[in-house]
């Protein structure tokens, strides 16, 4: 079992994913936005970070995949968005530009996410 | 003689496209050189440069026809004049110039002489609002026009300017510098720091400093910056929104000259945080004057090791910086509009999103920022985000420049804090006597005096920089109809909402001048425009409304029930 927070501003996705992960045995938090989010990191040193990127701001996931790194936060994190739909682009992880272990288009299968998440904590 | 002539015109556009390149982006700096040469783009020469571009004859034209600075009916003549007739130059005193133009050369605006040596043209601000009216021929600029100094401007051309000694550059009234104009900094301070930043910490200095975007919309530049940074991609670009087309703008004009090295250096801070290779300055055809100046900043930087390869010896790091000219269309200040421009397409919006930062220029992902921004962006690299997070307020960080004219004692241009009041404005410009102030240009918002408390900042009236002063002697009526007769004109036409409600509001507006205007029709009118404000497709639309629907608003008493004049 894992201490897993998700910062995501659609509390309908997180509600669905917490469910999700909570059937596999995880115990999760959630965060609403980038600044309760970095709040949640200090209180719950978590496991492993679940990541939106588009909520007030449309590049808030990743400022707060830099600042956490900048903060010497060094456990996974997950980027789970659709920024890449929405735009039409390509975003993956990148050690400079998007320092996280791993990035995912929403929507995403449940089993997919049960194993990325398993993935990632035995990493 | 005609297989001739085409075959020279075939040459000709040959060694255009080894300068412009063999795609379609090339086509409009083709058309404005052939037009140069030309003095008129026929039909052979857009049938020769479509079939030399591999597109169609009709494209070429549909572009030809698009920008007012290009010409397909008419030849122009030698000496193109081109009349300001915005609001600034307006209140100027631009109606008496035109008048004395039209007697001394026996034409109507429009129209060439028979001689072929003059064209008499209105355009749409030339960025001189505050040393109006400003009168445009070829790529020669005249301030401060009188109906006096006319014949002798007409003398002047007829001996092709021999005997007139012309500035470069037409200098700028620059009444008050703050930290930005007075940055002191040692030449590429700016870029050198910045390339000891990983990409990610230029874009988190950004970020810190909370620098948003100085054309007026106020995006923070950092998330355009982070999301084309992020995108994966091996081709961005950046682009230099330099098409300061906004009535009651001028400020641009100063930076691109007085500024240039630090305008260069945010660029290329700009494309190192992004992964660009490339950047484009879309310079406004209005500020032709400008192009020599900046071509030969830019090869300066690129014999300094500024531009080009492995930029100050960071290896890897490969930028330039290629200039383009827009072609006298304001709607090319909307950045989709610019990146179709750029593309060689008409200046028309496209729908959002994507966004540029996502599909921008050949549909990679493109940043396009403000002249301004780009230079605030090099001062923070060299200074620190705290320095500029200093002055201005908690949601409009640093200062602004901002463009003064109208009826003020001192106009010109003032770099001023964010969160400054109209009141405190006015006192610093010699204006503490207007009835009202236009501010964000003609897509802005006109304030009166009862609301001269509020503040200029982000949070309450924002500003790309452009502040028109009104005295009190001035008819609100016809500032709204100068507002309404330059949407009219610049309306790109792709929607209807656009296209049609300019139209039907300045027919409104010449009923109020006649005084046959009802209430119920004016409140249609209103609607009308709310509509606009909703239904456009691009901020053109949404905001050309603005100007009328305040005017109405705040001095509807002024504005119904005139008697007209007598006949």
């Amino acid at each position: 079992m894992a201490n897993i927070l998700i910062v995501d501003d659609d509390q309908d996705f997180v509600e669905a994913v917490k469910s999700v992960l909570v059937s596999g045995g995880h115990r999760v938090v959630a965060a609403y936005s980038r600044e309760t989010g970095m709040d949640a990191v200090k209180k719950e040193n978590p496991d492993l970070m679940i990541l939106d990127v588009m909520m007030e701001q449309p590049d808030d996931g990743f400022a707060m995949a830099h600042d956490l790194r900048k903060a010497e936060f060094k456990k996974p994190i997950l980027m789970l968005s659709s920024v890449g739909t929405i735009s039409g682009m390509t975003f993956d992880k990148d050690s400079d530009m998007n320092p996280v272990d791993a990035f995912e288009e929403k929507p995403i299968k449940p089993e997919r996410l049960l194993a990325k998440v398993k993935e990632l904590l035995g990493a | 003689m005609q297989l001739v002539e085409r075959e020279k015109l075939d040459k000709r556009i040959e060694t255009l496209k080894q300068c412009y390149g063999n795609d379609r982006s090339a086509l409009l700096p083709i058309l404005q050189d052939l037009q140069a040469e030309y003095g008129l783009l026929t039909g052979l020469i857009m049938q020769e440069t479509a079939h030399a571009l591999g597109i169609h004859p009709v494209e070429v034209e549909g572009v030809a026809t698009f920008y007012s600075f290009l010409r397909t009916d008419q030849k122009q003549g030698k000496y193109v004049i081109r009349l300001c007739r915005t609001i600034s130059c307006d209140l100027a005193g631009k109606a008496r110039v035109a008048r004395q133009f039209e007697n001394e050369l026996g034409i109507r605006f429009g129209e060439t002489t028979k001689d072929g040596l003059f064209t008499l043209e209105y355009t749409n601000c030339l960025g001189m609002c505050d040393q109006g009216p400003a009168v445009m021929i070829n790529d020669r600029l005249f301030a401060k026009v009188t109906p006096q100094m006319v014949p002798q401007i007409i003398m002047d051309c007829r001996q092709d300017f021999l005997k007139t000694v012309f500035p470069e550059i037409t200098p700028s009234d620059v009444q008050k510098e703050g930290p930005i104009l007075k940055n002191a900094l040692p030449f590429g301070e700016g870029l050198k720091k910045a390339l000891t930043l990983s990409r990610s910490d230029v874009i988190a200095t950004i970020r810190e400093a909370g620098l948003k975007g100085r054309g007026g919309a106020g995006f923070p530049t950092a998330t355009k910056w982070q999301l084309a940074g992020t995108a994966v991609s091996d081709t961005k670009y950046v682009v230099c929104n330099a098409d300061e087309g906004e009535p009651g703008t001028f400020k641009d004009r100063y930076l691109l000259h007085a500024q240039t090295d630090l305008l260069l250096a945010g660029m290329t801070i700009a494309g190192y945080a992004i992964g660009a290779q490339k950047g484009y300055l879309y310079l406004r055809g209005e500020y032709l004057y400008l192009r020599k100046h900046l071509e030969k900043s830019i090869e300066k930087r690129r014999q300094s090791g500024l531009l080009g390869k492995d930029i100050q010896g960071k290896k890897g790091f490969s930028f330039d910086v290629e200039l383009r000219l827009g072609a006298g269309a304001y709607i090319c200040g909307e950045e989709t509009a610019l990146i179709e421009s750029l593309e060689g397409q008409r200046g028309e919006p496209r729908n959002r999103p994507p966004f540029p930062v996502d599909t921008g220029f050949m549909g990679n992902p493109t940043i396009v920022n403000n002249v301004e921004t780009f230079i605030d962006a090099a001062i923070i690299c060299a200074k620190g985000p705290a320095w500029f997070a200093e002055y201005g307020t908690e949601k409009s960080k640093g200062t602004k420049l901002f463009s003064i004219s109208g009826d003020c004692k001192k106009p010109g241009i003032y770099e001023l804090p964010f969160g400054i009041t109209v009141q405190e404005l006015l006192e610093e410009v010699g204006g503490e006597d207007a009835k009202a102030v236009q501010i964000g240009g003609a897509s802005g918002h006109c304030i009166p005096a009862p609301e001269f408390k509020r503040n200029i900042a982000f949070e309450d009236i924002s500003s790309g920089g452009s502040i028109i002063v009104f005295g009190k002697n001035r008819d609100m009526l016809q500032v709204a109809k100068n507002f309404m007769e330059f949407f009219t004109e610049e309306s790109c036409g792709q929607c209807t909402p656009c296209r049609e409600g300019n139209i039907k509001i300045l027919e409104g507006i010449e009923l109020l001048e006649k005084g046959r205007c009802s209430t119920s029709y004016l409140n249609e009118l209103i609607r009308l425009g709310e509509t606009m404000q909703l239904a456009s497709k691009c901020g053109l639309g949404q905001s050309s409304p603005n100007a009328f629907l305040s005017i109405v608003e705040h001095f509807k008493n002024e504005i119904l029930g005139r008697v007209p004049e007598a006949v």
